[in-house]
């Protein structure tokens, strides 16, 4: 009973993910990826994207604080973050980040920085609470899942 | 790649390197066997400078059977193939745009050695740059693939490794 509750929390979740744009299909993909020798591999893959994410966001912080500022590094910073966000299929931060570079030349990065860092901290929340949930329903989801 | 081949004998991947009959050793057949499915797991080299990239590309190569190192950089890279310490090497998959040495230069630097330049170089890249694409592909890559990496992409390869 409990089981099958989690189970269509956790398809709900995933179809307002998808639905919502903050994933698309590569996370399919990473779940394809997903086995029995490495069975949590897509958490893993994201718990390396948000420490990478993070410094990266505070790097580019520290590079807009700087002075005459240092586009080809901001560019550089972007570009690592936009990378892997692609890879774990992270469409908004994808987005978010292409913005970020095609206003490079205006005076509108501060704003854009503050929208990158929001849509951060949202996709990091659901993906904690989906990844939550897929930990409760224990191993056996993973398996239905990564069918998909 | 692992399905074209025909030994039966399941290749644990946690344990690469089978060893050679060391004195008193027990058996003397199971060594053969051994060393033909040695010869049938190939080594890929992957480097990329992002940690999700290369837990990424290591993910699908292992699926693919294939025995898998990754670094960092291309400067590391080139260290662990010129001190010897990759010997057998069948494949480099690198990603085009790296802080330092980019992936671009690794190629050239691997096909102007002529201890390396035997090993076929794929590059990964995110953007879809025709004049990049030809270039490396002049520079004697052996493929150029599109980030993010399928597996499909990773089969395609398959037959060209040595």
């Amino acid at each position: 009973m409990e089981y099958s509750n989690l189970r269509r929390q956790i398809i709900c979740m995933k179809k307002s993910l998808f639905d919502q744009g903050y994933l698309d299909e590569q996370f399919n993909q990473l779940e394809e990826l997903q086995d029995e020798s490495s069975p949590n591999f897509v958490e893993e893959v994201v718990v390396l994207f948000f420490n990478d994410s993070s410094r990266l966001l505070t790097n580019i912080e520290q590079t807009l604080e700087k002075y005459p500022q240092d586009f080809y590094q901001l560019d550089s910073l972007v570009h690592q973050l936009k990378g892997s966000g692609t890879s774990i299929g992270a469409i908004r931060m994808k987005n978010e980040c292409s913005v970020f570079k095609a206003h490079c030349n205006d005076k509108s990065l501060e704003g854009s920085l503050q929208k990158m860092k929001r849509e951060h901290a949202t996709l990091k929340k659901k993906l904690e609470t989906y990844f939550q949930l897929m930990r409760q329903a224990g191993p056996r989801e993973r398996a239905v899942n990564s069918r998909k | 790649m692992a399905a074209a081949a025909p030994s039966p004998a399941p290749v644990p991947s946690s344990s690469p390197k089978v060893a050679s009959p060391k004195a008193g050793d027990r058996k003397v057949v199971p060594v053969t066997v051994a060393e033909e499915v040695v010869l049938e797991e190939k080594h890929v080299l992957a480097v990329d400078d992002s940690s999700v990239d290369r837990a990424i590309i290591a993910k699908i190569l292992r699926s693919s059977k294939y025995r898998v190192t990754t670094v960092e950089s291309a400067t590391r890279a080139l260290e662990l193939l010129g001190l010897g310490l990759l010997p057998d090497v069948n494949m480099i998959i690198t990603d085009y745009w790296m802080p330092g040495m980019t992936g671009y230069e690794l190629l050239k630097r691997v096909k102007e050695s002529s201890k390396l330049k035997e090993i076929p170089v794929v590059i990964m890249s995110s953007e879809n740059v025709p004049n990049r694409i030809s270039r490396c592909l002049e520079e004697g890559a052996e493929d150029f693939l599109l980030k993010p990496v399928r597996p499909s992409d990773v089969s395609r390869l398959c037959n060209r490794i040595r």
